[in-house]
């Protein structure tokens, strides 16, 4: 008898990332290792936590974990995602899943309480703004879109991802009705510009707040990996002009058809941030070299926080750059190596997104500056 | 207007007789007969030519929602004995034990999509696997479980532009979040319009809302107003269009 398979399976090719480095003749392998790292730990949660969700729950990763970047001393930030009937034992799962990531040698995530706990549909999609759209909420909408996957049963993240994005689409008047040469969502892209500057103050508030405790790892985290963030939702917003045909443009936009542009940013925005940044910057040969130069330093960055050697002072780096005195920086190696990678990085994003004569330039100073 | 009819199981439980009866003095062009339990099969595809269908421009039959794979082989031959070859046949996937009985069929077989109650059939990736064994078969897409599984229609929308071609019925009501099959709302009707433009208006649309005889008349203006038919110069020139919302 024949048997009917109804599941799905996911395609294996070679990633934009290694088409990149293969164009520059470059070997990010350290990329490579902590995106490796990353699919075996959402596996083993995956078998820890599979019968935890449901059609109404999703459990949800954030970080590292979700980028694609995981090193030895990566957090997991999770989160149950809730679209359903209200159920008091949702509590008790988010509860149970804290309790089963312990077993698995996971710390509870950070102090903020934004993950390690439960979170609603209803707050993301609808409290986009207003008084009620807390730093929390933003931090987990935008995070959902840019940065997450799915450990178990997709149902509840995938309808409310969608959700968003409908709202985020369908009642952005100006992308619709605009007379502008370029088509970019601007009410997604504000969310996501609001985000990346309120991580920025809320580096300040830590600061304060902390008394500078962590300060140098999450001065290098804003510099590099926060800020990578934002250049793929950037990106993905770009991508409802750059990335679509001359027909599908006229075909989206001249219906007013919401939902193809849906299932295009669906797409886009469900790859990991640097596989969506590379797959853009492909099709920019003269950006080939700035691009070398980002993900080389993005590449070292990981290598210092996967490095578990050992320093004379008995901390793997990562753990020195966690736990170094504000006034130690200067005098650190460890520290000015990261601050210099930081630059390197900097001084790529700028080449491409600022300095260049592509579109993607043109988009950043109309888009993404004013 | 859109061929419009209902299922027979929504209107009287396991019982068609009654459903046609009630059926009688409605505005309907279309019918379901349905058979949702395997015991009701049998005797339903057995009373088929006494039936009086005339008054129906189409007619299809709904499967047994589950059978084992014994009462599969014994269903598949009482469908070739007793089932005119024009009728569609409605399936869900997870019902089927052996593709090779079915695919005989061709294109008078309709899969359906599944609610978020099923771990397949809910997808266009989850139904592409269904058609790569069923090549032939047709696509019965069901608005109401779309919308259960994913409400802010995008899968809908994908459902619709993947299996096009092979759309030959619709099933129309809303799905609770028990699965039941209720009369459309104000929220729903505002959800099936996104995708009304993607639905051809030769298709046919079969009510499934469980509502009792006096609510008939009543739900079909409810479904007309949900998926109302597509601008005509649009439907045409724009066959994968959605339906504008803003």
């Amino acid at each position: 008898m024949e048997q009917l398979d109804i599941g799905y399976a996911t395609p294996v090719v070679k990633s934009p990332v290694e088409i990149l480095a293969a164009k520059v003749g470059q070997n990010w392998s350290h990329l490579a290792a902590a995106q490796e790292r990353a699919i075996k730990e959402r596996q083993r949660l995956r078998s820890a936590l599979e019968d935890l969700d449901g059609a109404d729950s999703s459990i949800v990763v954030f970080g590292s974990l979700g980028r694609d970047e995981f090193t030895p001393g990566s957090d997991v930030d999770w989160t149950l995602l809730v679209d359903g009937i209200a159920d008091p034992a949702h509590f008790d799962t988010a509860l149970e899943i804290r309790r089963r990531l312990k077993d698995l040698g996971h710390a509870p995530p950070g102090r903020e309480g934004v993950f390690g706990n439960l979170a609603f549909s209803h707050n993301l999609i609808h409290q986009i703004g207003g008084e009620d759209d807390s730093n929390s909420n933003t931090t987990r909408r935008i995070l959902l879109l840019v940065e997450s996957q799915v450990i178990g049963r997709r149902d509840a993240h995938k309808r409310t991802l969608h959700n968003i994005l409908h709202r985020y689409l369908s009642e952005d008047r100006g992308l619709w009705y605009g007379s502008g040469d370029f088509r970019v969502p601007r009410f997604l892209l504000n969310d996501i510009v609001r985000y990346w500057r309120a991580m920025a103050v809320d580096f300040a508030y830590k600061q304060r707040t902390r008394g500078n405790e962590g300060f140098a790892l999450r001065n290098i985290k804003l510099r590099i990996s926060r800020k990578l963030i934002f250049i793929s939702g950037m990106l993905a917003c770009f991508s409802c002009h750059l990335g679509l045909t001359p027909g599908e443009k006229n075909l989206f936009y001249g219906t007013k058809a919401v939902q193809p542009l849906v299932d295009h940013l669906q797409k886009t925005l469900g790859q990991p941030p640097l596989q969506l940044i590379a797959r853009a910057l492909l099709n920019y040969e003269e950006l080939w070299q700035p691009a070398s130069v980002l993900f080389g330093a993005y590449d070292r960055f990981i290598e210092i926080l996967a490095d578990e050697s050992l320093l004379p002072n008995g901390k793997t780096p990562r753990k020195h750059l966690d736990e170094l005195s504000f006034e130690e920086l200067d005098g650190d190696s460890v520290f000015q190596e990261a601050r210099e990678l930081s630059h390197r990085f900097r001084d790529a994003v700028h080449d491409i997104f600022l300095k260049s004569e592509t579109d993607l330039s043109r988009l950043t100073i109309e888009y993404g500056v004013f | 207007m859109r061929p419009i009819g209902f299922s027979t199981g929504a209107i009287a439980y396991a019982d068609f007789n009654r459903a046609l009866e009630l059926l009688r003095g409605e505005a309907v062009t279309c019918v379901e007969l349905s058979a949702l339990r395997f015991r009701e099969a049998q005797p339903l595809l057995k009373s088929i030519r006494d039936l009086d269908l005339s008054r129906y421009s189409y007619v299809s039959f709904h499967a047994p929602s589950s059978f084992d794979s014994e009462q599969e082989r014994a269903l598949v031959n009482e469908l070739r004995e007793y089932l005119p070859p024009a009728w569609p046949v409605i399936l869900h996937p997870d019902t089927i034990h052996d593709p090779s009985l079915w695919r005989p069929f061709r294109s008078q077989v309709a899969i359906e999509n599944m609610d978020q109650r099923k771990l397949g059939g809910r997808t266009v990736e989850e139904l592409s696997a269904v058609f790569e064994r069923l090549p032939d078969a047709s696509f019965c897409f069901d608005v109401g479980h779309a919308r259960q599984c994913d409400t802010s229609m995008t899968e809908a929308y994908r459902m619709l532009k993947a299996f096009q071609r092979r759309l030959i019925q619709v099933h129309v009501s809303e799905v609770n979040s028990s699965s039941q099959h209720d009369p459309v709302s104000y929220a729903a009707q505002i959800s099936f319009r996104e995708v009304s433009g993607l639905i051809p208006t030769i298709v046919p649309l079969i009510v499934e809302s469980r509502v009792d005889s006096t609510e008939i008349g009543r739900e079909i203006r409810r479904v007309y107003e949900a998926l109302p038919e597509p601008v005509a110069a649009r439907a045409s020139a724009l066959p994968h269009a959605c339906q504008p919302s803003a």
